[in-house]
């Protein structure tokens, strides 16, 4: 009783006390808190970074096939049993995306995913990460007319026709300058002597006299069949304007246009039905999706704001290039027409991936057996049911696909993203262990403030000996008294802690108002606000640990007061 | 003239040694004592400074132990008793007055009456019995004349009523024996009569042996029986 009673006082009376309790309770905080934000970051990390990569995937190595898919997903799904929650065959290749932006050619390598609209889906989280709300609650590779966000507009088929009259009204004016132009050189051509004519120029030194002489006839032998067939109805000077070729062919496609009698390619063109034309503001390519930051560049506003540019929107066409398979690679190449943007704010996805349909991509890399229709693919990707052993799937299929049979690499996805996942684990323990030590040092300051009290109280623990108290009662007095400090400190550090992380965000706005720098920028970090995730465990083991350490830190006080002999501590002064 | 009736013996000493070292040095404080303490008696120690009747005290107190030497209390050898018989005979045997009062700075002057019982029993068992205590203490506490200072730290006291509580504080157990060491050497002469008058009243009420080292010779006429002790050793 006597214990309580005065570990209780010591308590109360000692203000040298209330630094350590102050101690522990920061430390506790700090802990908390850190643990909370880094198990919030690091949930939201995995959450992204499993994105798009399925729980388990079979992979063909680079630029390789798995024929005869169908039959492999077969034998999957009997090897797996009801541990398979949903398959789905992928192709994946890297590729090459160039884009035209400010009349430049832009090229990009990139990671060309064909997938499966209808189960891609629902073996990985993609469609969450789509930045069009319509496509997100109905997926397809087509272009829609509304809901990209604001961020990225213009952008859809508004954006998509827009662009299309612009082209055609350049191309019309275009073509109206080299009318004009031919037009000029033909009447130019007629005045003059064919033979080395000579014309008046008026430079700036007055006036001189300028050779002309013919220019050599490079007409390759089809155009020039073209251009005599052409010349037929006009006379002889046209050849002259026939060496210039393909000028006017940078009309646009599906335009009606007047044909130009100096046109040499106006025959073949009248053959081309205009209906049948590919119209850029009615149509679209086969759609691709692109990871958003693969054409995002950051440039600054008018006002010096940072913002983000996109050099493709949905809306544009862009041209892929890649290998088909085969023994004998070759270059396969073709128009798409961005349809929207993958965004997992992971910058490792948004910056490689992009999405076009399977059977598209199959069908360009010359995948598909002309015989049966079926084409191969390049990854199987397998999702196993919730609380599945991930590990012991991979090792089911890779003894039923040895490596020395099949050439295949079956990783689950932490595999993947082993490193980084490591990495963050370490970094995770490392911070622990740092801040630990934090609660180690407070543990000192307790060690450090018995050992006072001890002293001080030397005659009171002559006292208590002398009225027949035991050694052991005695060190429970600073046992106990330790172990109220910390209990008391944990105890308000647990409450701080748990305060903090419920206003973490209002407690950053607070810090960025007064220091006038953003804690914690959305546009580095792709949080809103700040995640936290409170583990009910982790609490509980800092706390024991911290009182533990209060305990510690107390007991060699309280063995010295042990010692005490009763007749020296009563004689102390 | 002094009755003198035959009387069981309380305590009592038998070719007591003790030293201590300073440093390198042995200082021999006790060279063989005998003395024998009666039940119900007086017995005043009495001696220059530095003539061991501190030391005696402590050892019969069993709060240190002889170097060679018997300590017995009612016919039964106590000085090589396991610790935890000695905190036993402490608490509910003996009652220790000092000099110095030693009484504990945060607690009242109730709580440090009671102190002896809560070190006596365990948490539940206190509580059990903490009324009746309380009572008693309260009880004590009126007979030595400070009924109106049970809340009071020690520090809001003067020394007379320290050394009340403290004699308060060595009865609550209901010991046989006190041992006092210079209750009066701290106190003016006044509040000295005072704390003597208590403590003698008590010890008839009690029917208590009272062993008491003073260098006080006119406390010490008061006595049973005197012993002086010079360097070491009963002088006759």
């Amino acid at each position: 009783m006597y214990k309580l009673l005065l570990s209780w006082r010591y308590l109360k009376t000692r203000f040298i006390a209330l630094a350590s309790i102050v101690s522990v309770t920061l430390g506790v905080a700090t802990l908390i808190v850190v643990n909370s934000v880094m198990a919030g970051f690091v949930d939201q990390m995995q959450s992204r970074l499993h994105g798009i990569l399925s729980d388990v995937e079979v992979a063909a190595p680079l630029l390789g096939e798995i024929t005869y898919p169908k039959e492999h997903v077969a034998v999957i799904r009997e090897l797996l049993g009801d541990d398979v929650e949903e398959l789905t065959c992928v192709v994946r290749n890297p590729a090459l995306l160039s884009f035209e932006f400010h009349g430049r050619q832009w090229t990009q390598q990139v990671m060309l995913m064909g997938i499966d609209d209808e189960t891609f889906g629902k073996v990985t989280d993609f469609e969450p990460y789509l930045t069009n709300e319509l496509k997100r609650e109905r997926f397809s590779f087509e272009l829609e007319e509304k809901g990209y966000e604001s961020k990225y507009q213009p952008s859809g088929w508004d954006y998509r026709r827009e662009v299309a009259e612009n082209k055609k009204q350049l191309a019309e004016l275009m073509q109206q300058h080299q009318n004009a132009y031919e037009v000029a050189a033909a009447a130019y051509l007629e005045e003059s002597d064919p033979n080395g004519a000579k014309i008046k120029v008026n430079g700036p030194d007055g006036e001189r006299k300028v050779q002309l002489r013919p220019l050599p006839a490079r007409v390759p032998q089809h155009s020039q069949a073209i251009a005599e067939d052409a010349s037929a109805k006009s006379d002889s000077t046209v050849h002259q304007a026939a060496t210039i070729p393909n000028a006017s062919n940078l009309s646009n496609e599906g335009k009606t246009q007047k044909v130009s009698p100096f046109d040499p390619h106006a025959n073949l063109r009248k053959q081309v039905a205009p209906e049948d034309m590919f119209d850029a503001a009615k149509d679209q390519y086969t759609g691709i999706i692109l990871g958003q930051a693969i054409s995002q560049r950051k440039t600054t506003n008018d006002d010096g704001e940072i913002v983000d540019l996109y050099m493709v929107r949905p809306g544009d066409d862009v041209q892929i290039m890649f290998p088909s398979v085969g023994s004998r690679a070759q270059p396969v190449s073709d128009n798409c027409t961005v349809v929207d943007f993958y965004s997992s704010n992971m910058h490792e996805y948004d910056s490689t991936f992009a999405f076009m349909p399977l059977s598209a991509l199959q069908d360009m890399r010359g995948m598909i057996d002309p015989l049966t229709g079926d084409g191969t693919v390049s990854t199987i990707q397998i999702k196993l049911k919730e609380g599945a052993d991930l590990d012991a799937a991979r090792d089911k299929l890779i003894a039923r696909f040895p490596p020395s049979q099949y050439p295949y690499d079956i990783h689950t996805w932490q595999d993947t993203q082993r490193p980084l996942l490591s990495a963050v684990s370490m970094e995770l323990t490392i911070l622990n262990i740092l801040l630990f030590l934090i609660i180690a040092v407070a543990g000192f300051g307790i060690l450090a403030t018995f050992f006072m009290i001890v002293v001080e109280k030397t005659r009171d623990i002559g006292i208590l000996k002398a009225l027949g108290a035991p050694s052991r009662g005695v060190m429970s007095i600073f046992l106990g008294y330790g172990m109220s400090l910390g209990t008391v400190g944990t105890g308000a550090g647990i409450l701080l802690g748990l305060l903090f992380i419920r206003y973490i965000n209002q407690i950053a706005d607070l810090v960025a108002y007064v220091t006038g720098q953003e804690v914690f920028d959305p546009t580095i970090y792709y949080f809103s606000e700040i995640p936290t995730i409170v583990n009910p465990l982790m609490v509980v083991l800092v706390a024991i640990g911290a009182i533990g350490i209060a305990v510690l830190a107390s007991v060699l006080p309280a063995l010295r007061a042990a010692r005490l002999h009763p007749v020296e501590a009563l004689r102390y002064e | 003239m002094k009755l003198k009736v035959a009387r069981p013996t309380a305590m009592s000493v038998a070719g007591l040694y003790k030293s201590y070292r300073k440093g390198k040095l042995e200082v021999p404080v006790l060279k063989g004592v005998d003395l024998s303490v009666d039940e119900g008696s007086f017995t005043a120690i009495v001696g220059q400074s530095g003539s061991g009747k501190s030391t005696l005290l402590h050892l019969m107190g069993t709060l240190d132990a002889p170097d060679a030497g018997e300590i017995n209390y009612r016919d039964q050898r106590i000085d090589h008793l396991p610790s935890k018989q000695l905190e036993k005979l402490r608490n509910t045997e003996f009652g220790l007055i000092f000099q110095f009062y030693h009484l504990l700075p945060e607690l009242t002057t109730l709580e440090n009456v009671l102190v002896p019982r809560m070190v006596q029993d365990g948490f539940f068992k206190y509580l059990r019995n903490k009324k009746q205590y309380t009572q008693r203490a309260t009880e004590l506490l009126e007979l030595v004349g400070l009924t109106h200072r049970l809340t009071h730290k020690p520090s809001e006291l003067s020394g007379g009523e320290m050394q009340r509580t403290a004699i308060a504080r060595s009865l609550i157990s209901n010991p046989s024996i006190l041992l006092a060491d210079e209750p009066t050497g701290n106190l003016d002469a006044e509040n000295g009569a005072e704390v003597m008058e208590t403590l003698h009243r008590l010890r008839e009420q009690e029917n208590l042996t009272l062993l008491m080292v003073t260098h006080d010779s006119e406390l010490a006429n008061k006595a049973d029986n005197v012993i002086h002790l010079v360097n070491g050793v009963v002088a006759d």
